[in-house]
């Protein structure tokens, strides 16, 4: 065991050498591949005065894409993204289906029938200085 | 040093074992440095509004606001001196934090400074030494959110602030200090990565409306690596090769047709081979792998094209290296196949059955040509617009098909959108394919034909042969040298980029054809551009071709040594088609260094 001849070491410290250079450059091509130029998408948008949404109204925000319901209970707002993979829902009699995977949910987000799991998310709806009803994603 | 048979089991053991825990510490290693978190600039969502009113206005000088601004010391000089230079001549108006000139920032000032429309220094009837600041004039903020954008990126700004501003005085700033002013304003608009230093090379890179990862510094990393492989080298070179057992798989492969039991030692003599081919194809792969890494940023859209390289090279982590790499590279691959090219015909090896592998070798010449063209003009940038200009424009002069060549080439009735995705296929499916193909048939025939001229077996004076470990063992020595040679060059000498191609490009441009074609130049400055700039490379190429065909050649007993007399024709023809070149070339340069 300590007889490591000076040929088997050198090949050792050379192999190790080698691998190391291999390692270093697999990571140095992780970090390569991993940047990211493009911004991050909006998380904020604006939608206008609140007064463009009157009582007992569902609007659809397609760019969000989202639905801004205001009823008795106030001014929120529900995604439209599907909880499952992603896809917009489409509305239906019964609420809203993913044209995807057949994902259903009923008028208020909560989920009837999956694959989906979640209820579809809430969205932060808040009226700001500008007098404009502000949308936040996150 | 003989060691006793009983213990050869043992070391091996202990080998695997440590091979073990040098994996083990090399993947720690790479978890922990390499897959670091890049840290991001914080994105600017919130500037301070520009309207916020300040509540209570300071009666006279807000002396705090109109000081100096304090940059962060471990920023660039460029960066500081942006800072001075917006003090003294934009601030005023464009104020402290690049709010524009709101009544908040009025109050900043003294009241007897704040009526300098009354008063006259900015009125109608302004002094010599005023200026006139319309009333209706409304000044611009420089920073805040949704603002400039009029400017794409920090070229846009700088180009602006170079051509308009001040004002007062368009054109009173310098290059230098315009991009200082825009390095300073983009800090302000919190999308300035720090530690960067902007230029023409990388500014069309940073956006005005969001912030960019902040690029990192590459070259610690980048040293170790070269380091670590240079130790590597130098162990490959302290090893005895001819003795390495590297175990082959039974089935025998394409690797093992390139690599057979034993070959001559002749054939392996590096000042009779010069490593030129093998060279090529280690180059060839660099090249390869390198351009992969780039296509996943490359944009091959008029707009993006430079822009994309300017992301890779100044702030995507090793792109830098990776493109200075691929363009080294390639620079490299024209210079070792023209040694190549030259060692063949100087040793009379293209001979009798060895002809149709010299010119699927010429083929490759010509692919290569190509390839460095096209991958040329994907830079899309100023530096290019010319030699795309001229080489397109070649392609009409010939009789006949040149239309259809022009058509087939560009894609349109001038270079434009279709042009560069035509460049881009080219570039990187058509003729590499074709180079992949090509260059797989060339070193299967290089065996095929019985390996690399020499003597018949009977004829040689050195009679020894070398195992295809200790051939392998060479390949690898060499690859790693020109490896590390290859590192150096690209961590030290960047690839050129020059500023992108926009409506608005102004008139400073590099009129030079890339340097393997600085030789077509100067033969299009003697007249008929198809008759010197195609007929006559066309006709070098011819010439090269019929070397084996027409002229006389070395016979059997000629081969593996320099200049046999069997072929001197051939030899004065390409050492005069070579000198033409070198002369040529020189012609072309020479009298841009003489002004």
């Amino acid at each position: 065991m300590k007889h490591l001849s000076r040929r088997d070491f050198l090949k050792l410290c050379t192999n190790s050498l080698l691998a190391l250079t291999g390692a270093l450059g697999v990571g140095g091509l992780i970090r390569y591949l991993g940047y990211q130029f493009d911004p991050p998408p909006p998380s904020e948008f604006d939608i206008g005065p609140a007064m463009n949404y009157p009582l007992n109204s569902r609007t659809i925000l397609a760019h969000i894409p989202a639905i801004l319901i205001h009823d008795k209970k106030g001014l929120r707002a529900i995604s439209l993204a599907c909880t499952h993979l992603g896809c917009t829902i489409e509305q239906r009699n019964f609420g809203f289906e993913c044209p995807c995977h057949s994902s259903r949910y009923d008028i208020n987000g909560k989920i009837l029938k999956g694959p989906a799991n979640r209820d579809l998310q809430k969205l932060r709806v808040a009226e700001l200085e500008d007098g404009n009803l502000h949308l936040f994603t996150n | 040093m003989t060691t006793p048979p009983k213990h050869t089991s043992k070391p091996k053991t202990y080998i695997y074992f440590s091979r073990f825990l040098i994996a083990a510490f090399v993947i720690i290693v790479l978890l922990s440095t390499m897959l670091r978190r890049i840290p991001t600039v914080q994105a600017s969502p919130q500037i301070q509004a520009t309207s916020t009113p300040s509540p209570q206005a300071t009666p006279t000088f807000d002396l705090q606001r109109l000081e100096k601004p304090v940059v962060a010391s471990d920023n660039t000089e460029q960066l500081k001196k942006g800072s001075i230079v917006y003090w003294g001549i934009c601030m005023a108006c464009h104020g402290d934090r690049g709010q524009g000139l709101t009544e908040e920032w009025k109050d900043a000032f003294g009241k007897e400074d704040r009526n300098c429309w009354s008063v006259g220094c900015h009125g109608y009837d302004h002094p010599p030494q005023g200026f006139l600041i319309p009333k209706d004039k409304v000044i611009p903020a420089v920073a805040g959110m949704g603002k400039l954008t009029r400017f794409q990126n920090a070229q846009d700004l700088h180009d602006f602030i170079l051509a308009n501003m001040p004002w007062w005085s368009p054109g009173k700033l310098t290059n230098e200090e315009s991009w200082q002013v825009t390095a300073y304003i983009l800090s302000l608009q919190k999308v300035m990565p720090t530690k960067f230093e902007l230029s023409e090379t990388n500014a069309s890179a940073i956006r005005t409306q969001s912030a960019v990862p902040q690029p990192t510094n590459d070259r610690p990393a980048l040293l170790i690596l070269t380091g670590i492989l240079t130790l590597a080298g130098i162990g490959l070179i302290a090893q005895d090769l001819r003795k390495n057992k590297i175990r082959f798989p039974e089935r025998p492969n394409f690797f093992h047709h390139l690599h057979p039991p034993t070959i001559p030692a002749l054939q392996a003599r590096l000042r009779y081979t010069l490593g030129a081919g093998g060279l090529a194809v280690f180059l060839c792969l660099v090249l390869l792998v390198t351009g992969i890494l780039e296509m996943f940023y490359y944009i091959p859209v008029p707009e993006h094209a430079a822009v994309s390289i300017e992301v890779i090279t100044s702030l995507v982590p090793f792109g830098a290296l990776i493109r200075n790499l691929h363009f080294w590279s390639a620079q490299a691959l024209m210079v070792v196949m023209s040694i190549h090219l030259l060692r063949v015909v100087l040793t009379g090896a293209y001979a009798r059955h060895r002809r149709l592998n010299y010119l699927i070798g010429l083929g490759m010449f010509i692919l290569v040509a190509l390839l460095d063209f096209t991958g040329y003009v994907l830079r899309w940038d100023e530096g290019i617009r010319w030699a795309l200009i001229v080489g397109t424009n070649l392609l009409k002069t010939i009789p006949w098909v040149g239309n259809s060549l022009y058509q087939l080439a560009v894609g349109g009735p001038e270079p434009s959108l279709s042009s560069l995705e035509r460049f881009y296929t080219w570039h990187i499916f058509v003729l590499t394919l074709g180079m992949i193909i090509l260059a797989g048939w060339h070193i299967f025939r290089v065996r095929r034909d019985g390996g690399i001229a020499v003597p018949a077996p009977l004829q040689r004076k050195d009679s020894t042969r070398i195992s295809r470990f200790d051939l392998v063992g060479r390949e690898v020595l060499v690859m790693v040298l020109a490896g590390i040679t290859l590192l150096f060059v690209s961590t030290l000498f960047p690839a050129p980029i020059e500023r992108p191609i926009t409506q608005a490009s102004i008139d400073i441009y590099n009129a030079r054809a890339p340097w393997f074609f600085l030789w077509v130049q100067q033969l299009l400055k003697l007249g008929d551009p198809f008759l010197w700039g195609v007929a006559f490379p066309t006709l070098f190429l011819v010439l090269l071709a019929i070397l084996p065909y027409l002229l006389p050649q070395t016979n059997e007993n000629e081969n593996g040594q320099w200049f046999p007399r069997g072929n001197r024709l051939a030899q004065i023809l390409v050492i005069i088609l070579g000198l033409t070149l070198i002369i040529l070339t020189l012609l072309a340069i020479l009298p841009t260094t003489q002004l």
